[in-house]
């Protein structure tokens, strides 16, 4: 499901690091819908792009405009409420807080935004249910398991209601049977609307979730094809 | 045992801030320990040093030589391994005010020369008496920047004779006030015959030297022995100026080893902890558990060598300056220094008590498996503190706030090391507030003894110059009488109070030295000494006497004693029922009022030159106009403002405030060392939480509140020990001082006063906080979570 309003626009997008080119001239769009997984080998500059998109990072040349924001405009404070309102991130090691059980992970998010504590926890719940992981909203990290986690990780990048999700190796560190798991979930996401864009090695991933298809060698864009999904 | 230095080396230049830290937390420290060792050994050594030095006398006895031959005298040697003397003993009246003090009775010896078997003295200027009317004057060496009273005009009037100063000596033991030659104290009929003795036994107690004592004089006739005095007494009185700032020293010190041992213990464990990977890492490289002990020890270690060499410079360096201060002019003339087992306490002794401190922690680090190590940095946390970040998640409080509220129960064994830091901190900072409260009481209590002006008619030689002034005109004598003076005073406007003081060493019976006494008149029960007064009651009768602490000790005294004052063929018995803190200025004196003199001496003419008035004016007077008045009405009757702050209260409010500042930046440290530590651990969680949108003002306040717990929790437990460490210490240097302290001197705590305390610890957890929560907000999520 795809509209013709662009979520992220690039533009000419450079990244260094001292000697090292991680990104080399980068421009790219991504659709409201969309769903879009970058490729490629390691080191070809995959994360790097996605930190830009993400304002966890900044260009060393050239725009990154998501939602008509100039992320390098923004100071460290507005990045921070940028991310909180705009996106949602998904990482390979999930990222939740161990001392945290799972329901308490979810609803950090938005009580960052300061939404009460009551109806935080009531948004959480519903988005654990709808993950199928409602019954372990009380359990700690450590002792869900990766498909679980990952699931945790995916309720807590929802929970602000974000234009974009950001998803870096999503199945990377799971088995196949919670792998598979998680790709649904990624494909039902999509089908009801949310935009997404994957940073994966795993071609089943790519061809099973993402609409189009991006691929990075070198830091550049050697490649783009479009999916037909079923 | 190289592959341990490379690795400890490269360990220390990666941990460049906890490194700093370490070293500069020990440096503080053993800045502060060497300085409290030093004036402990300094309120002692230098007077041990100075007394072998001249064959000081472990006893001084003096005989009737109406019951004693010298040569029963002489013969009496049980136990004794070198004796002086028998030397002719008199006291006579010194007139008018002289480099000896106050006019009044002298002890004066006949000897014929300074040196000798005991008491060696030490005659630093001029030569000893060799002709009838030559005397020379028992005063210590003021030194090499001060060329001491001149000799060209010295002349002191003894009994009503001149006699020329030829000499000054200087007898540590206080054997004389004065000497003259053997002939010359033949002709004075020498009333007392002086022995001074010097034992094999033991002398380390006054109750041994007596013990010895004793035993020379058992074979002597009964009554032989009038008055004995063992050199413990005068070792006391030397020890007293000194010995007041040791227990503050001492406690600071101890409060400064402390925290540097717990800072220590922090940061190793907390080395130990965040450097679980390094470890796997070391351990499957080979290295055994025992080498990686040896790595974190040598960690910390090189740091510690480069702080206690350092510290022990700084406080040798500030130690002199003390001792100086507290030694000059005691006659002390050995060389003052900090003793080598002060460095060897400063150079070992602290290295020796961080590694040990640190070697409880890197044990732990022994006792891991490579696969438990670099799985650790990993592990979920789990108990009591998730338990109460989940309980806190559902406070009505902003997250970053219950998420920080949270934190220090994460890692409870390093907080409660922080919370110990900042507690100390605390507790140094309640104890030096209480310590400068208590200080200015006690100068406001003699400030209000001491009444606003102090007035003392000239003797027609000397004057008293305000400072900053120049005489205008030479000094005049009054034509007024010393009561003609009072009723002046009492008639000027804005007076309220005014106290007449005549002070005089009065023979007491059973005593071997004079006793001083402060004969006073008029408005002195209503002055404000009775706000000094430790123990008893105000006089309220002519044969009652208070008497300051000091005499008290040094006497033996205790309320319902008594003393017989002999002067002139009367005697006059006087009843304790009071003791102050201390008296008016100069030297200690009991209170006698001014009919006891009357009584003794009915005819005794005191000139008003003689005599001090203090002035107390009506609320709201003028001072200076009062003073100005004074001087108008009688150029020749000096007045002068007594409201002064003592050097020994700016000293010792100054030193307390300096080391307060020091541990708290100590403590302010340790604090620092934790959220550095912390965040270091938490990066991936920090990370975290700035990708999904927290702000770094919002990071910044959960590391400030994480740490705000600390300082709550230190400031609450340390009040309490500050104010026992006050009630305790500030009473055992006042004994070191030998006086005694009004109780309300220690009531100086207030609720105003102790939140400001409590808010001690939060400002000493949020200053250590502070840099590295800024740093924590800082952190770049990309390459955080990228390297996770």
């Amino acid at each position: 499901m795809t509209t013709d309003t662009c979520v992220v626009r690039l533009d000419d997008v450079r990244k260094e690091y001292g000697d090292t080119t991680a990104l080399d001239g980068v421009s790219l769009e991504i659709r409201t819908g969309e769903a879009v997984a970058v490729m490629g080998p390691s080191g070809c500059g995959k994360s790097t792009l996605l930190n830009m998109i993400a304002g966890l990072d900044r260009p060393t040349s050239g725009s990154v405009r998501v939602h008509d924001e100039d992320l390098g405009r923004l100071n460290e404070t507005k990045l921070a409420l940028f991310r909180r309102h705009r996106i949602g991130m998904i990482f390979q090691f999930f990222n939740l807080l161990d001392d945290l059980p799972a329901l308490e992970n979810v609803t950090l998010a938005a009580q960052l935004t300061g939404t009460k504590a009551g109806p935080a926890r009531k948004r959480a719940m519903e988005l654990l249910d709808e993950l199928g992981i409602a019954d372990r909203r009380n359990a700690y990290p450590a002792t869900l398991s990766g498909g679980e986690r990952q699931r945790v990780a995916v309720a807590r990048a929802l929970m602000n209601r974000p234009a974009l999700l950001l998803a870096d190796e999503p199945t990377g560190a799971l088995d196949s049977r919670a792998g598979e798991q998680v790709m649904d979930l990624l494909l039902d996401l999509n089908q009801i609307g949310q935009t997404l864009l994957i940073v994966t090695h795993d071609e089943r991933l790519a061809t099973r979730c993402a609409s189009r298809v991006v691929e990075l060698a070198d830091g550049q864009i050697t490649h783009e094809r479009t999916l037909e999904r079923a | 045992m190289s592959a341990v230095w490379r690795a400890s080396r490269a360990a220390v230049k990666r941990r460049r801030v906890q490194t700093f830290v370490i070293g500069l937390v020990v440096l503080l420290s053993t800045t502060t320990i060497v300085v409290a060792l030093a004036l402990l050994q300094a309120s002692s050594a230098p007077f041990d040093k100075a007394f072998a030095k001249q064959l000081g006398p472990h006893a001084i006895a003096v005989y009737d030589p109406a019951k004693v031959t010298d040569a029963q005298l002489t013969g009496a040697r049980t136990g004794v391994t070198a004796a002086a003397g028998p030397f002719g003993q008199v006291t006579l009246d010194v007139s008018g005010i002289s480099v000896l003090g106050p006019p009044g009775p002298k002890t004066v010896v006949g000897r014929a020369d300074p040196g000798g078997p005991v008491d060696r003295l030490d005659l630093w200027k001029g030569r000893w008496p060799a002709a009838p009317d030559e005397v020379a004057l028992n005063l210590a060496d003021p030194g090499p920047d001060d060329e001491g009273p001149p000799l060209d005009s010295g002349e002191i009037t003894f009994g009503g004779k001149r006699y020329t100063v030829v000499g000054w000596a200087h007898s540590l033991s206080q054997t004389a006030d004065a000497w003259v030659t053997p002939a010359q104290m033949t002709a004075l009929h020498p009333t007392s015959t002086q022995m001074l003795y010097r034992f094999g036994g033991d002398v380390s107690t006054k109750t041994a030297v007596n013990t010895d004592l004793a035993a020379v004089t058992a074979g002597l006739p009964q009554g032989a022995l009038i008055a004995e005095q063992p050199y413990l007494v005068v070792k006391e009185e030397v020890a007293e100026d000194i010995g007041v700032y040791v227990p503050f020293l001492a406690t600071f010190g101890v409060l400064g080893l402390i925290v540097a041992v717990v800072i220590v213990g922090n940061v190793i464990s907390g080395a130990v902890v965040s450097g679980f990977r390094h470890i796997g890492i070391l351990m499957t490289l080979g290295f055994t558990p025992r080498q990686v002990v040896a790595v974190y020890l040598v960690m910390v270690l090189v740091p510690t060598v480069v702080g206690c060499v350092v510290g022990t410079i700084t406080g040798t360096l500030a130690a002199q300056p003390l001792l100086s201060e507290g030694f000059q002019g005691l006659g002390l003339d050995v060389g003052i220094n900090v003793g080598v087992w002060i460095w060897v306490a400063g150079l070992v002794g602290v290295p020796a008590l961080v590694a040990l401190a640190a070697f409880v922690p890197a044990v732990r680090a022994h006792g891991l498996s490579p696969a438990q190590a670099i799985s650790a940095g990993t592990s979920p946390r789990t108990g009591h503190g998730t338990r109460i970040q989940r309980r806190l998640a559902g406070v009505g409080l902003p997250r970053p706030v219950t998420l920080g509220l949270g934190m220090p129960f994460a890692r409870p064994g390093r907080t409660l090391f922080t919370v110990v830091a900042v507690l100390l901190g605390v507790t140094t900072v309640t104890f030096a507030t209480g310590l400068a409260d208590s200080l200015t009481r006690i100068s406001t209590l003699e400030d209000q003894a001491s009444g606003q002006i102090g007035v003392r008619p000239s003797d027609g030689q000397m004057r008293i110059i305000r400072e900053g002034q120049s005489p205008t005109a030479p000094p005049a004598r009054t034509s007024r009488t010393e009561a003609q003076v009072e009723q002046l005073l009492r008639g000027l406007p804005g007076a309220a109070r005014v106290t007449a003081i005549y002070s005089l060493p009065v023979p007491t019976v059973g005593h071997m030295q004079p006793l001083n006494v402060n004969f006073v008149r008029g408005d002195y029960s209503s002055m404000g000494y009775q706000g000094e007064l430790t123990a008893g009651r105000w006089m309220t009768a002519a044969d009652q006497t208070v008497v300051p602490s000091a005499i008290m000790r040094e006497r033996g005294l205790k309320v319902g004693d008594k003393l017989t004052m002999a002067l002139g063929g009367r005697q006059a018995a006087l009843t304790v029922v009071g003791e102050t803190m201390d008296g008016p200025s100069g030297p200690p004196g009991i209170f006698a009022d001014w009919r006891v003199l009357t009584d003794l001496a009915p005819d005794r003419v005191v000139r008003p030159d003689e005599v001090y008035f203090q002035v107390q004016l009506e609320a709201g007077g003028d001072v200076a106009a009062y003073v100005t008045a004074v001087m108008a009405a009688d150029p020749a009757v000096e007045a002068w403002d007594t409201a002064r702050v003592s050097d020994f209260e700016i000293t010792v409010i100054g030193f307390s405030s300096v080391l307060s500042l020091l541990l708290s930046v100590v403590a302010a440290l340790g604090v620092f060392n934790t959220v550095v530590l912390n965040v270091r651990e938490r990066r991936r969680d920090l990370g975290m939480l700035k990708s999904i949108g927290m702000t770094p003002r919002q990071v910044v306040t959960m590391v400030l509140t994480s740490m705000t717990v600390v300082g709550v929790a230190g400031g609450v437990l340390g009040i309490p020990i500050g104010i026992v460490a006050h009630r305790y210490i500030l009473p055992a240097a006042a004994d070191a001082a030998r006086v005694a302290i009004p109780h309300a001197v220690l009531e100086v705590w207030q609720a105003p006063m102790l939140a400001l305390m409590a808010l001690a610890g939060v400002v000493i957890a949020l200053l250590g906080a502070l840099l590295p929560a800024r740093g924590a907000a800082r952190l770049t999520i990309a390459e955080v979570l990228h390297n996770e």
